[in-house]
């Protein structure tokens, strides 16, 4: 007996930690205060209410969102009092991930880029509230878009008709943005050369062989990198389109249509993807790409640019990357034609950017309200406050629109005007769920030569471009599984054929493990998948 | 009837052996006390937590908790292993399992050497040289290893050059990544390891090296004869504790090292674990993957301890 008096203070412990895990199931009614609640104008709500909201946060903003200040100014035109738990976008995915599944939710997911299918599972289950209904109600600005931009509202809304969640809306006029990092070639270097911009896959060849072999800098060593990035997709972003590979736009790692046929194709298996590796593999094991393109880091990235070593790089612009005097040399790359005549620029995204980007759980007791709060940010007037902060305060009105004030485009701290801007705004980075249109937009996209830039790629633009595809909850399942082992595998091979670990020879291989792994049942979804979106 | 017929006979001895405890419990209570933090501590640590096991044979549902997901058997565990990537996780781990495990000897080794040097200042110095690399972060590690055997800059790549040789893209080939890996891990641990067994040495009767000395052996039959003997116990308790995380490779350093071109080695069960479970979200599947893994290791541990226990009188129970 006595045993047992030892044995039930640790009993006790553990049913209070067994008891503390299990609770707060209570507040599942969605219902607002109608007293306290304003359907329009402000205050949202005359009494303050809190939110708990879940942020990821890039690495360019503020450190500590509670204290920045359109937020301050918004909490005092609302009411609504957001306690923000920013986690940085490094370990977003993970802590995204433990959220959601230990049952101790926030008010609000905030740009934290949950992935379409888990969307789907979450709302499915409940834990993110289907917002049809209240965006109609509360939202009329999202409203307004979604129905200028028909293509936006079908590629947000899922199978079961629901909407869970406010996208980050790409303006379809603002190409440049769309595009995104774009192809850059050392004009100067051209220049000395005696090369002209390149047009060909094959006078790409040329002038990034020429670079390896002239001592263009002037050192006396041959450590040019003819072509480099951050990564061997963005790379693949300029020169898939060469081979007519991609062509639906970069959310669609894996299937496309055939330009011939006009079928939807798993592109990975396709003859003109082999023929880009074979391509891309020459320009690798010649040393014409930056040699540890898989394992390179931004920082290191930048660190080599500030060296003048790259003949091209496909990333941002480089004005703002490498500094005016490094950056000033380079233009813009062409949209390459391939070997049979295809020429086109597939390193661009929808419009509709991300849909992950603003859910509400199933905890928040005030939706409409958190509806109304997110959707004055999708208006004219919220846009300007969210892109260029407070009139006075940061940008001044005038005659050519709104223009940010000296003390942030030259800082009086020596800081760049993205460091600057962290004081009083949370973008530039991170993929705010917001509506971006070149009007307000500051980041480097919207630079003069970016914008020059976008007009050489324009007219080879894909021209149709999907956004994500969504999936009915029994398709989704299969999907997860699927999609993950299909595209790690494609992905590990792409790499061992461009490096030249594993011979052409293999291919047949490569091509029969994938069919053994679902690539029929994978096609079956996607086809589905695809024909609801057409319609 | 039956029923009490049955019960009677044993009821004594249980009794009995009750009271015993009771009484023993009762005289020793303080001793008891003391083990209570420990205790709790495993209790609530180690074995509550252990009750989420259940979500591999479940569909976890995240509003629905741990306890009212629906049952789903054995399905996570078919789908691993009819996954693409069984066969090469089990692979890839058990060679580098294996690889570690062959190296088990060196810190034994080093400390039959350290134990040997007689001047007092050198050993000191030798052995916290080779200490140091053992307080040094896994991250740290492997950023220093990123940057000694870059393709282009790094240190070894460079001497290599310099000697006639080719650059050797280390951390993005497969068959290099198993003896970074290893020797790596054997710079990182190997005096630290090594210290247990010198302990061990330091136990060892001054007398029965004076008397071999006397008969005439030589340094080497001495190690032979007494030092390895004498620290057997310690080598067999050690090895068996090491058979039982042989699948648990370390995780945090393969993960820091893994890249898309040496998956095809790189890849082992426990950074698909923490892919599926925490990158995508899979928590049953990943909790199915974790439990297979654990009952592999406990497995060999309880065989291996089978027979050592037969062999050499020497195990862990």
């Amino acid at each position: 007996m006595k045993f047992n008096k030892v044995l039930f203070p640790a009993l006790s412990v553990m049913l209070l930690l067994a008891a503390c895990s299990g609770k707060d199931k209570e507040n599942n009614e969605v219902e607002t205060d109608s007293k306290n609640f304003n359907e329009s104008g402000m205050p949202i709500v005359n009494e303050t209410i809190k939110l708990d909201i879940f942020a990821g946060k890039s690495a360019t903003t503020a450190d500590d969102w509670n204290n920045v200040l359109i937020l301050d100014e918004y909490e005092k035109m609302t009411n609504v009092d957001i306690t923000w738990n920013q986690v940085p976008a490094d370990g977003l995915q993970e802590k995204r991930n433990l959220a959601l599944a230990s049952g101790t939710l926030p008010d609000v997911f905030y740009a934290a880029t949950i992935p379409v299918a888990d969307i789907q599972k979450y709302g499915q289950q409940g834990t993110f509230i289907p917002l049809n209904d209240l965006i109609e109600k509360h939202a009329p600005n999202l409203s307004k878009i979604l129905e200028e931009y028909p293509d936006i509202k079908k590629g947000l809304t899922f199978p079961d008709g629901n909407i869970y969640s406010f996208p980050t809306i790409y303006s379809p006029e603002f190409q440049s943005l769309l595009i995104g990092a774009k192809p850059w070639i050392k004009q100067d270097w051209l220049d000395q050369l005696g090369m002209k911009n390149p047009e060909t896959t094959d006078e790409l060849y040329a002038y990034l062989k020429a670079v390896k072999e002239t001592d263009l800098n002037g050192n006396g060593k041959h450590d040019e990198v003819p072509l480099s990035s951050v990564s061997m997709t963005r790379i693949l972003h300029w020169i898939s389109g060469a081979y007519g590979i991609q062509n639906k736009g970069q959310l669609h790692t894996l299937i496309d249509t055939d330009l011939k046929s006009g079928e939807l194709r798993f592109f990975p298996i396709a003859d003109e993807y082999k023929e880009m590796l074979v391509y891309m593999n020459k320009l690798y094991t010649e040393g014409l790409i930056e040699q540890n393109i898989y394992s390179i880091d931004v920082p290191q990235y930048l660190a080599n640019a500030a060296e003048e070593l790259y003949g091209s790089t496909q990333f941002y612009n480089p004005i703002e990357l490498f500094g005016e005097d490094i950056g000033k040399d380079y233009v813009v790359g062409n949209a390459l034609e391939g070997p049979d005549g295809t020429k086109m620029y597939t390193g661009v995204t929808s419009p509709l950017r991300g849909m992950g980007n603003f859910v509400i759980t199933d905890k928040n007791k005030f939706p409409a309200e958190t509806v109304r709060w997110m959707d004055y940010f999708f208006s004219d007037e919220g846009a300007l406050m969210f892109f260029m902060g407070i009139e006075g305060e940061t940008y001044e009105q005038t005659a050519n629109g709104p223009v940010l004030l000296d003390k942030i485009t030259d800082s009086p701290d020596g800081l760049t005007m993205t460091q600057e801007l962290a004081k009083y705004l949370i973008n530039p980075g991170g993929n705010h769920p917001v509506m971006v249109t070149d009007d307000y937009f500051t980041g480097s996209e919207n630079a003069a030569t970016d914008k020059e830039a976008t007009k050489v790629l324009e007219p080879y633009l894909i021209d149709e471009v999907w956004p994500s595809f969504t999936y009915t909850a029994k398709e989704n399942d299969n999907m997860s599984i699927l999609a993950a082992d299909l595209g790690k595998y494609v992905t590990e091979m792409q790499a061992k054929f461009i490096t030249g670990d594993t011979s052409f020879s293999k291919w047949d291989e490569y091509v029969k493990t994938i069919e053994k792994m679902g690539l029929e049942e994978y096609m079956k979804i996607e086809q589905g998948a695809y024909e609801r979106y057409q319609k | 009837m039956n029923l009490n017929q049955a019960k009677s006979p044993k009821k004594l001895p249980v009794n009995s052996g009750f009271n015993k405890v009771r009484k023993n419990f009762l005289k020793n209570w303080q001793l008891y006390a003391f083990l209570l933090p420990a205790l709790s501590y495993f209790i609530i640590f180690h074995y509550i937590p252990m009750y989420g096991v259940q979500i591999a044979f479940k569909n976890f549902i995240a509003n629905k908790g741990i306890w009212g997901s629906p049952w789903i058997g054995f399905d996570h565990f078919t789908r691993f292993f009819d996954s693409y990537y069984f066969w090469r996780l089990i692979k890839n781990t058990l060679i580098l399992s294996l690889y570690q495990l062959l190296l088990f000897p060196l810190p034994i080794i080093l400390a039959l050497s350290l134990n040997e040097l007689k001047n007092g200042a050198f050993k000191k110095w030798a052995q916290t040289l080779t200490y140091a690399p053992h307080f040094i972060s896994v991250v740290v590690v492997v950023g220093m290893i990123v940057i000694f055997l870059d393709p282009i800059n790094g240190l070894v790549n460079q001497l290599i050059v310099l000697f006639g040789g080719e650059q050797i893209r280390f951390l993005d080939s497969p068959k290099w990544f198993r003896h970074i890996f290893v020797w790596s891990g054997v710079w990182q641990s190997l005096g630290w390891g090594s210290i247990i067994y010198l302990a061990a040495l330091a136990g060892v009767n001054p007398e029965l090296h004076e008397a071999a000395e006397i008969d005439g052996a030589s340094r080497m039959q001495r190690i032979l004869h007494i030092n390895i003997p004498s620290i057997l116990p310690t080598i067999v308790v050690l090895f068996i504790l090491n058979i039982g995380s042989f699948m648990s490779v370390g995780f945090e350093k393969v993960l820091l090292m893994q890249n898309s071109l040496n998956l095809e080695t790189s890849d082992v069960i426990q950074t698909y674990v923490y892919q599926a479970g925490l990158l995508e979200g899979q928590y049953g599947f990943a909790a199915a993957i974790g439990l297979f893994d654990s009952l592999i290791n406990i497995a060999l541990l309880i065989t291996f301890n089978y027979v050592a226990r037969k062999t050499s009188n020497n195990s862990l129970w």
